[in-house]
């Protein structure tokens, strides 16, 4: 019972402060709800024998990313850009048909799914979520899945320095 | 080495796996919800930030499903290509504001073809 109160409350944590995300006009009050979306998921995570990755979730999430939104948000000053009329406000029904739709197909899909014990909770028989556990799966099975991602960060590293070097050259060194 | 992915016992107190689906499901149509609706490119990097997140939570879900850290393990790559997408997608917008440009995801349309 416990468990599901836990879960209750960092569900409407999550939920609460994802709507805040998507519908608040200010980008820095967008970034504080983004923090508040990324703590909860990761109280969700220590609910699912994920301890290593609810950490990581807090560190490089909620820490790092969400410091460079604020950086930028900074930079490029606080006041909401001004936009005018949107010219696809017409289109904005099919958005809400996709929505929707793809609401009540999930729906159907986790309510009529018979794959087994998914409508019950699993008994964890192992260590799955330590470091320990995390780490050894990391080097006994997925060393080339690490590398890879040490490849995306260098070329996403590359990338950013090349457009904040066209940015500059664009402006003729301003 | 793999170790063999075995359906463990199931008990009924808890919380059930297909929660943790549901919520991940909410989250990621709230997410989608954002990147259609929104012209920020900002706001659009944040929705696409909650979108990754439902997907975590359900990884990792499956992961307590099967007993095994595969689902874990994905998630923490999935973490790293999150942030080397923020890392791009924030230069893009930095160069996009330097040059003078309207921050409007809707304007900057030359490349439609």
């Amino acid at each position: 019972m416990g468990e599901r109160i836990f879960f209750g409350i960092a569900a409407l944590g999550a939920i609460s402060s994802g709507v805040a995300v998507v519908t608040v006009r200010n980008p820095f009050r967008a970034a504080v709800a983004l923090i508040v979306a990324l703590i909860s998921v990761a109280l969700i995570f220590l609910l699912q024998h994920a301890p290593f990755v609810a950490m990581i979730q807090i560190i490089v999430y909620a820490g790092a990313v969400v410091v460079l939104f604020l950086f930028v948000i900074a930079y490029l000053g606080e006041r909401p850009p001004n936009l005018g009329p949107d010219p696809l406000a017409e289109y904005q029904v099919f958005t809400w048909i996709a929505i929707i739709g793809l609401g009540i197909e999930g729906f159907l899909a986790l309510v009529n799914s018979h794959l087994p014990g998914v409508h019950s909770n699993p008994t964890i028989t192992s260590d799955i979520g330590s470091p320990h556990a995390i780490g050894n799966a990391f080097i006994d099975q997925f060393s080339v899945p690490f590398e890879a991602t040490s490849l995306v960060l260098l070329v996403a590293a590359i990338g950013a320095v090349l457009l904040a070097r066209r940015a500059v050259l664009g402006e003729r060194g301003r | 080495m793999m170790t063999t992915a075995t359906l463990v016992t199931h008990q009924t107190t808890g919380v059930p796996t297909n929660w943790y689906l549901a919520l991940s499901g909410v989250l990621f149509l709230l997410g989608l919800l954002g990147v259609l609706t929104r012209r920020n490119p900002l706001m659009l990097l944040l929705a696409v930030e909650l979108m990754l997140n439902s997907a975590n939570i359900a990884l990792v879900g499956f992961s307590r499903y099967w007993n095994v850290s595969d689902g874990q393990v994905f998630a923490l790559v999935v973490m790293v290509v999150a942030a080397a997408e923020v890392v791009i997608g924030l230069g893009l917008i930095v160069a996009v504001y330097r040059q003078r440009l309207a921050l409007d995801v809707d304007a900057l349309s030359r490349l439609k073809g």
